[in-house]
């Protein structure tokens, strides 16, 4: 069992390309970003261990989400781990951890995310100890993501 | 806006109610079974306002329903709307699900 959101890509690009491009201004802005028009999407990047990334995001000026994520493990090509906290309009902000792996594959890259330390452990944990069915939904939710 | 809001506050209130080691352990017993305040208070070693008050912030959040039986008061699992939870969870992956998708056809259309 696990509290963490895992998903994978394959992209069409070697590790060192697809690594390049997440730390690049227009590719952390693509991965924030939405076709919807009208999205505010901006990046700050200090890539460094230690170095502050802060993006600020959202469909309108009165409606914006932040990450800010220190750098914790910079390996490139093959690593980044992030501490990061989330602002968001419609609730407390929270801490969650984020690691970016970027595997080769016939010189195509897997790059997995996986975000971990959500507020959901005490509800995970619950699961299979007779407490209601939801635990069992909230868990099969967190599986299905993994 | 209103509306998400208050859908909002739910969640952070089932989050909260969730939190404490004593109210999921009166989720795990009423799980087998509805019992009185007093009988849940015992095992707990708490005394009965104590508990009271635990079962109140379960009540709030609907994972709890107590009703008076004669002199004492008997608690339920109530219809406990843990599906804001799990939404909120399957939120954050289709987000992440986005921007990889989004960063993946960046970098491929820049190559």
């Amino acid at each position: 069992m696990t509290d963490e959101l895992r998903l994978e890509r394959v992209i069409d690009a070697p590790p060192e390309t697809v690594f390049e491009a997440f730390t690049t201004y227009e590719g952390q802005v693509a991965f924030y970003g939405s076709d919807d028009p009208g999205w505010i999407v901006e990046s700050q990047c200090d890539l460094r261990v230690g170095g502050l990334w802060t993006v600020t995001f959202g469909p309108s000026p009165d409606h914006l989400y932040q990450h800010r994520s220190v750098f914790a493990v910079i390996d490139r090509p093959r690593r980044i781990v992030l501490a990061t906290t989330e602002r968001r309009p419609d609730r407390p902000s929270f801490d969650f951890s984020v690691e970016f792996t970027f595997a080769e594959q016939d010189g195509r890259t897997l790059m997995t995310v996986i975000q971990s330390g959500f507020p959901t452990r005490e509800l995970r944990d619950e699961h299979g100890r007779g407490v209601p069915n939801a635990f069992a939904r909230l868990e099969r939710a967190i599986r299905a993501s993994t | 806006m209103h509306r998400s809001v208050q859908h909002n506050e739910t969640l952070d209130r089932t989050f909260f109610a969730l939190s404490d080691p004593t109210r999921r352990g009166i989720l795990e017993r009423l799980a087998r079974g509805p019992a009185t305040i007093g009988q849940l208070a015992e095992p707990f070693g708490l005394t009965l306002n104590g508990l009271k008050k635990h079962v109140g912030i379960l009540e709030n959040v609907d994972l709890v329903v107590t009703e008076k039986v004669g002199r004492a008061r008997e608690c339920r699992l109530g219809p406990a709307q843990l599906e804001n939870a799990t939404g909120w969870i399957d939120g954050h992956r289709r987000e992440l699900e986005r921007r990889l998708d989004r960063f993946g056809a960046f970098v491929e259309e820049r190559r």
